[in-house]
């Protein structure tokens, strides 16, 4: 599979979205939350970036800034070698037609008060100049293809099911033939067993079309068996990017061992080190100083516990003595690539 | 035979089309017998309405002469319901006119208000309230601004000033010192409440997932605010009309009680609670009672309607 960033359909860098806290009289803008701070990311042609992390990480607003349904604060999106960022009204709507998304919330992503067919259709009215009878067939070809038959074209949301309304979602992104398609989280909502059949149909689909998928998830499982490319994001930033087989054979950054444990496994019984994270996400108007993971990292407990440091508070308040955590507090950590492999990036100080 | 086959008839399971928001809704209300029952009430209000209508053209009366001006007798002024002929079933008033017919012509007076008023002030509210919403920002700041300093000026004040302001005001042949400036004024004051309610659904629904993935298509951004935003907001409208039809049918009564309302003349149930207020010390009571009786039936029926309507409208009540 493509993994050099030559081949890469899409890239992002130094990608930066904050949002303005605004509070006070004449709502001054106090502070910024920042949602995605610094963010560099390359998508392969015909192929998958899997983007992982817990709620709040900043991933829904990547996908979300790389569309342009939220203004970046700073950076670069350049896709297939065109500026998206800077594109004015007329381009962007060019644009649009390759770049589409699939959404989480299977009830709040299509309207209730529209057909499926005008849902389906919708884009085909923006994009493509077709007649009424020719728009319905289309319609009807991309229900099908997305495995639900023509003949609901003329039902409404509330009547289908969550996997079907996720299909309905599928065709409607289909419509306008993309390149490219940000699935933003689009199985989270869903069963387990519908999961699988949403999942092999994105599959099948990129297999038909060529299409490139920004995979947004907050479950490695999930990605596993989907991605080509993986990268692990806390806090508006980039911890770790590898492809898959290196990142689930030999993951380097502490936070991304977390989130491999807490994979659920049958064989439950066997699992001596299991990574317990403890505490939440700290606040993105306020990030921790230095590596944003160091409050909850184990890996920096752990270096500090063999100095005598016991818990994580007496690591932040008598961080002077030792110089191990001062590096984790005080320096800013940038992704660079491992010993072995330069390919596998991370972010983490004491690797 | 034919019997065994008729019972074996498939049900059709594959219905080819779906049914919309409103045709469930339309459904409902129509299964709804309270609902029904006031709906039936309204209609006989507009049945004598049209009848009101038709008997002013008969009879040659224009919006500033109504025809039922010179029905004066003031031999049989001041006459006790009876049952001697129709004219006299509930009465008459001090210059011999018959209650009845004054009460019934009053019905058009009070549904054309409540109508025009609606018309103009729940369209209005509609698209200042989704603009508002929907773009946010200085026009949201604008629109804010303008109801919220019409909201904090007490409505009766706000009403008689605007009334003094239309005094001998022409415009396009309409007189706006009469019926039509009525139905502005009430129309430009009761747009806030419809807004303020559209701006709030429109801000939520802004944030819906429906409305990004129209922006990622790449729909221009009125045509999300007419395919997307207004059909899901199009039922506050309808039920902010049905509720506020009751709040103009009373500001009419009440500035035609202080001489404000419609033009000296006009059948209205306010200028007859106004020209019998005196009359009710002497023991005349029916020209009171008759206007009174008339307005509670139409407002209770209207709001009891309109509470219907909302339930099987609005998504947030339903299957409650």
């Amino acid at each position: 599979m493509p993994n050099d960033s030559d081949n890469a359909i899409l890239k992002v860098t130094g990608l930066k979205t904050y949002f303005p806290v605004r509070g006070g009289l004449f709502s001054r803008t106090k502070d910024y939350v920042k949602a995605v701070d610094g963010v560099d990311l390359a998508v392969p042609r015909a192929g998958t970036l899997g983007l992982v992390g817990e709620s709040g990480s900043g991933k829904t607003t990547v996908g979300r800034t790389i569309l342009r349904l939220i203004r970046p604060t700073a950076g670069d999106v350049t896709f297939d070698g065109q500026d998206v960022l800077s594109l004015g009204q007329r381009e962007l709507r060019v644009m649009r037609r390759r770049m589409q998304i699939i959404f989480q919330d299977p009830v709040g992503s299509l309207n209730p008060r529209m057909t499926v067919g005008d849902i389906i259709g919708e884009p085909l009215k923006v994009h493509a100049a077709m007649t009424r009878p020719q728009r319905r067939s289309e319609v009807g070809q991309l229900l099908e293809r997305v495995g639900m038959s023509a003949i609901y074209a003329s039902r409404y949301p509330h009547e289908f099911s969550g996997g079907q309304r996720q299909r309905i979602g599928i065709a409607r992104a289909l419509a306008p033939r993309p390149d490219f398609i940000v699935c933003d989280e689009p199985v989270s909502a869903l069963d387990v067993s519908v999961q699988g059949q949403i999942l092999n149909l994105l599959s099948d689909l990129q297999d038909e079309l060529g299409l490139s998928y920004l995979f947004i998830a907050h479950n490695l499982a999930v990605v596993k068996h989907f991605a080509h490319q993986v990268a692990v994001m806390y806090l508006g930033k980039i911890v770790e990017v590898a492809d898959r087989q290196t990142l689930y054979a030999k993951p380097i950054h502490p936070y991304t061992r977390a989130l491999m444990s807490a994979v659920p496994r049958i064989e439950a019984s066997h699992r001596p080190n299991r990574v317990h994270l403890s505490g939440e996400m700290p606040s993105p108007i306020h990030p921790p100083s230095g590596c944003a993971f160091y409050p909850r990292c184990p890996l920096t407990r752990e270096r500090a516990k063999g100095m005598g440091k016991t818990d994580t508070h007496t690591i932040v308040t008598d961080i002077q003595v030792t110089s191990v955590v001062r590096q984790c507090t005080c320096q800013v950590p940038v992704l660079r690539g491992a010993p072995d492999n330069p390919a596998h990036r991370h972010a983490c100080l004491l690797q | 035979m034919s019997q065994a086959q008729a019972t074996t008839q498939p049900i059709d399971v594959e219905r080819r089309t779906g049914r919309s928001f409103w045709a469930d809704a339309r459904r409902r209300i129509l299964r709804d017998k309270a609902a029904m029952i006031c709906l039936a009430v309204i209609a006989l209000y507009v049945l004598i309405a049209l009848g009101g209508v038709a008997y002013d053209v008969v009879a040659g009366g224009s919006d500033a002469v109504p025809a039922f001006a010179d029905t004066n007798d003031y031999d049989n002024a001041n006459r006790d319901p009876s049952l001697e002929a129709p004219k006299y079933w509930l009465g008459t008033d001090w210059a011999g006119k018959s209650i009845l017919f004054k009460v019934l012509l009053g019905a058009k007076t009070s549904l054309t208000v409540g109508f025009m008023a609606n018309i103009i002030a729940v369209p209005l509210g509609m698209i200042l309230g989704a603009l508002a919403g929907y773009y946010g920002k200085w026009i949201d700041s604008v629109i804010v601004w303008v109801f919220s300093t019409l909201a904090s000026i007490p409505g009766i004040i706000l009403l008689i000033s605007m009334r003094y302001a239309f005094k001998g005001i022409t415009i396009l042949g309409l007189d706006l010192t009469g019926i039509h400036g009525l139905y502005i004024v009430l129309g430009v004051i009761s747009w806030i409440g419809t807004c303020r309610l559209v701006r709030a659904e429109t801000m939520k629904i802004r944030e819906l997932d429906y409305v990004l993935a129209g922006q990622a298509i790449g729909t221009p951004g009125f045509i999300i605010l007419l395919r997307h935003v207004i059909p899901n907001v199009l039922h506050l409208g309808i039920i902010n009309f049905s509720l506020g039809f009751v709040g103009a049918i009373k500001a009419e009564v009440i500035l035609s009680y202080l001489g404000l309302g419609v033009a000296v003349g006009t059948p209205s149930w306010g200028s007859m609670i106004n020209s019998a207020r005196m009359d009710l010390v002497v023991g005349r009571w029916w020209e009171l009672t008759a206007a009174v009786g008339a307005m509670f039936l139409l407002v209770l029926a209207m709001n009891i309607f309109g509470d219907r309507l909302r339930d099987a409208l609005d998504p947030k009540l339903r299957n409650v």
